[in-house]
């Protein structure tokens, strides 16, 4: 049970803490259905080498990393907001539709992955789904085997940290953004880079997306610019002037004919691809800056994510923000999650810096589930596409994970019987008593056998360019 | 995705105000949009066929086969196909997937335009040099070749005069086509007659004198109900095509709208029809100039300019009001489109554009002032609505999921580069490299160098 329901809590949770029912005064109104209550187990963490704390990866700009920065007003935000959720049950709980079926989600650890030396920036499900593909401020992408974990590549060739990856549509080509101010293109199959980076960008790279037909790619750097590349060309084809602060995430919506950009400026803009102009900016009246953007699957809204502590779900056409996902913590770093689906109903998915994640059900705006595993902040989610409904996590632990949705016979903490019942779903891995996860060691080996790391120059840049953490020279204009 | 977001005003227009940029490779001398309208097929005088990426404005794809000038291109209805003819005497069908050839045919002459059946990309019809049409079919294993008759239908009672018999067997056909469903084929001849023939038993059931002078060009709408006609008597016309499945004595066709210039009599080039069919293009003989004119009255809206030299094709993109068309001396692709104007109002979500002054009447709680708490609140009480992410609203006969996409080459090397000849003097142009490209022959024509048998051919196809 203790893994439902903390819907408004905003305030930041100790990670792995073992909640009991009931075990805050200001908790708020149970909305999830009550069948789940026989369910009380928690999650033992798997046992991590002690290696993260090194990458601050993804700190965004409004903050430096110091104490005090916890009082400024996003964190406020957040605070204020929620207790004022909790303080009122909400009276206009919207009436749920009798064939409405409330969203019940079961996710458990499958696998850790292990290898990257510093935080895991990004996690992405390739397009076929059978791939997971992980960025860290160590410089290199790692592939990795969706099915079972295993390790594919390790990408090398970037001179410092990276901090955003992409599929192309046919699963074969990697686009990677690091702070090495270039893009790459990466062969899936051999892991090699094509010759020749996509170089352009004054600052860091930050975001990357491909464009459905796998023909183009939008960039989006701390130079202020998006921009977007003919990939066959292997040339700039054109730039949006867009921000007037650090670009944090760009998408392209499923048809290509637009793409959306964010920025700490606190405005997410719509552009068309095909002229280059601006169609729409979005801004939230508190102003909050947008670390992370994306269209919904069906391309009808933006999902926008703020360092005030909440996911905002826009109708880009109207320009109203339609929904407000709240009850995880991020205020500093620049946190990215997915849509994906659970039975009939959708969900969102988010890391925390608390190092949960969560599932909201989109609808009601409810938690539908809390999951712990990671020790330190989630940075990425990723779903997978197709049925499966697996869920990739990647943190600043520099560990990658893999969740599935158990289902309804999961409920019992006993585990004997649903230790059989994973073997027989899951033949191919096996399964410790626990349900902690496999961890996946392989990749560490491969990395440290077939690394030549003395060959990158990593000591020219400096060492807090590799962690992606923000100058703070970027902030003050 | 982007039309609820575009400016009604800019949606509204339907055809093309200005130019708005170039494309090369090569000397393009064949153009032809996709149906999807993402790729643009040109074929070069060197053989090559070149396929461009409409979003990028990049080369998508090269496909090598042909040794002479490009003379047609036919795309698929999937898009993955291409058919190509040259006159090198061969037509190919081209697999866009990895680029390879599917099916090469060689005729006896050299062919002038060749047309895909719109269903079955293993199906065309050839309109050949001086020599009668040809329907070929490789479905089967081996690839047949049916001859199609030139000579129009006549009336069984009436007696053949010796002149007409005579004339019968000077009729050649010079262009035809697939109507829309593939069971007929409409072809234009040298005397100005139009042939319809059933596809099935390749027999002409209806002919009809249209126009006095040769019959150059046919082109079917995208609906495949009108087509418009360029003739050599210097007047486009468009027609409605009728029911081709009732009984072929009862087929009338009848000239909708004659386009001609009165004043100047320019002859043209080539024709197109828009997106819709609303409005008919093309391009004039001896002229720099695009003229459009619209169908509903008949009525010339628009006489495109912008560049120094004579247009060869003219395409119309099949969504967009985009014209593109191919210069005659250079070989470079004009584009003319519309240039969209930025909304101001779309960078700064509080402002709106007002034609003139407002008078602003503020709203009686607008100044008030609400406890932070209260407005959060509000604000997410007001977040009832039940919004949809996933269900995507299927697109008008697109099936997206089972089209066909062109893989995108990501390690194209283009050797040849932007521009293949140096200038070296004022009008004097010397290959890059000496050695390259030896292999295409018609190579010499486009250098304009003394090489006279190749040009004498390129000449005579212009003129036909």
């Amino acid at each position: 049970m203790s893994d439902y329901d903390d819907s408004a809590d905003g305030t930041p949770a100790p990670p792995r803490r073992r909640r009991l029912y009931g075990d805050s005064e200001n908790s708020t109104p149970r909305y999830s259905s009550p069948d789940e209550a026989g369910e009380s187990r928690s999650y033992r963490s798997s046992k991590l080498s002690n290696r993260h704390g090194s990458a601050d990866r993804r700190q965004s700009c409004d903050s430096d990393n110091s104490e005090e920065e916890r009082d400024k007003p996003y964190h406020g935000h957040s605070r204020s907001r929620s207790s004022s959720r909790a303080d009122t049950p909400r009276s206009s709980h919207p009436p749920t539709p009798p064939a409405y079926k409330p969203l019940k989600l079961n996710y458990k650890q499958k696998y850790v992955l292990k290898g990257h030396r510093k935080g895991v920036a990004q996690v992405r499900f390739s397009p076929d789904g059978r791939w997971i593909a992980s960025c860290s401020a160590d410089g290199t992408i790692k592939i990795w085997d969706a099915t079972n974990g295993k390790h594919m590549r390790t990408l090398e060739g970037h001179l410092a940290g990276v901090s955003t990856i992409s599929w192309s549509p046919d699963s074969n080509t990697i686009a990677s953004g690091s702070d090495d101010k270039a893009i790459r293109l990466w062969h899936r199959a051999t892991g090699k880079p094509y010759p020749v980076p996509l170089l352009g960008h004054h600052n860091y790279v930050y975001s990357l997306a491909f464009s459905p037909k796998g023909n183009m790619l939008v960039s989006g750097s701390y130079d202020e610019a998006v921009f977007l590349w003919d990939l066959r060309a292997r040339g700039q084809m054109r730039s949006l002037p867009a921000h007037s602060d650090p670009v944090g995430g760009v998408d392209f919506i499923r048809d290509g004919t637009l793409v959306c950009s964010c920025s700490t400026d606190g405005l997410v803009r719509v552009w068309d691809t095909a002229t280059g102009q601006c169609l729409r900016t979005l801004v939230h009246e508190d102003n909050a800056p947008v670390t992370q953007v994306r269209f919904s699957p069906n391309g009808r809204y933006i999902l926008a994510f703020t360092l005030d502590s909440c996911i905002r779900l826009w109708d880009y056409v109207s320009g109203h923000c339609k929904k407000t996902y709240q009850g995880h913590v991020n205020t500093k770093y620049s946190l990215g999650g997915a849509f994906g689906v659970g039975g009939t109903e959708g969900f969102i998915v988010s890391g925390s810096e608390d190092g949960d994640i969560l599932f909201w059900d989109v609808q009601n705006k409810n938690v539908a589930q809390r999951v712990s595993g990671h020790e330190g902040v989630v940075c990425w989610v990723d779903t997978c596409p197709g049925p499966t409904g697996t869920i990739a996590s990647g943190g600043l632990d520099g560990t990658v994970r893999i969740w599935v949705d158990v289902g309804d016979e999961e409920t019992t903490a006993n585990s004997q019987q649903q230790d059989e019942r994973m073997g027989d779903e899951y033949p191919q891995e096996d399964v410790d008593n626990s349900m902690d996860g496999v961890e996946v060691e392989n990749g560490a080996n491969c990395f440290a056998e077939d690394t030549p790391r003395d060959n990158m120059s990593v000591d020219s840049t400096p060492e807090r360019d590799a962690t992606g953490q923000i100058p703070d020279k970027s902030m003050e204009h | 995705m982007n039309l609820a977001l575009s400016d009604p005003f800019v949606l509204a227009q339907d055809y093309p105000e200005s130019s708005t940029g170039s494309l090369r490779s090569g000397h393009a001398c064949a153009l032809r949009f996709n149906h999807k309208g993402d790729f643009l097929a040109a074929g070069r005088a060197d053989g090559v066929v070149v396929i461009f990426d409409v979003e990028t404005q990049g080369v998508a794809c090269k496909l090598k086969g042909h040794t002479r000038q490009i003379q047609s291109l036919s795309w698929s209805r999937c898009g993955r196909y291409l058919l190509t003819s040259s006159q090198d005497w061969k037509c190919i069908v081209w697999d866009l997937q990895d680029a390879s050839i599917l099916q090469s045919v060689r005729f006896e002459a050299a062919v002038y335009i060749a047309e895909l059946h719109p269903w079955n990309h293993l199906m065309f019809t050839v309109s050949l040099f001086e020599e009668q049409p040809i329907l070929v079919d490789a479905t089967e294993l081996l690839t047949a070749k049916y001859n199609l008759s030139s000579a129009p239908k006549r009336d069984p009672e009436e007696k053949l005069t010796e002149k007409q018999a005579a004339a019968d067997l000077k009729q050649t056909t010079t262009v035809s086509i697939f109507t829309a469903t593939g069971e007929h084929i409409v072809a234009g001849t040298n005397k100005g007659w139009l042939n319809i023939i059933d596809v099935r038993t390749r027999t002409t059931i209806y002919s009809t004198k249209i126009c006095a002078g040769v019959v150059i060009f046919l082109r079917l709408t995208s609906s495949g109900r009108d087509i418009v006609i360029n003739s050599s008597d210097r007047i486009i016309r468009t027609i409605q095509l009728p029911n081709l499945k009732v009984d072929p004595d009862t087929i009338v066709i009848e000239v909708e709208h004659k386009f001609q210039d009165v004043v100047n009599k320019l002859s043209w080039n080539h024709v197109a029809f828009s997106s819709t069919g609303d409005y008919v293009t093309a391009s004039t003989y001896n002229n720099h100039d695009i003229y459009i004119w619209e169908r509903t009255h008949g009525s010339l809206v628009r006489i495109l300019e912008g560049t120094k030299e004579e247009h060869g094709v003219v395409e119309w993109h099949p969504h967009r009001p985009m014209i593109v068309a191919c210069g005659l001396e250079s070989g470079r692709i004009h584009i003319w489109s519309i240039v969209p104007q930025q909304r101001w109002s779309a960078l700064a979500p509080d402002f709106v554009e007002v034609e003139e002054n407002v008078e602003y009447i503020e709203r009686e709680d607008e100044f008030d002032i609400h406890p932070q708490e209260e407005i959060h609140k509000r604000r997410l009480d007001l977040e009832d609505d039940n919004v949809d992410v996933f269900t995507v609203e299927p697109i008008k006969d697109l099936d997206e999921e089972n089209s066909f996409r062109m893989p995108v080459q990501l390690d194209l090397q283009d050797s040849e580069g932007e521009e293949e000849f140096v200038t070296i003097g004022r009008g004097e142009m010397r290959r890059k490299s000496p050695t390259a490209g030896r292999e295409y022959m018609l190579d010499s024509e486009v250098i304009g160098s003394a090489d006279e048998e190749p040009k004498k051919t390129g000449k005579k196809y212009r003129k036909r």
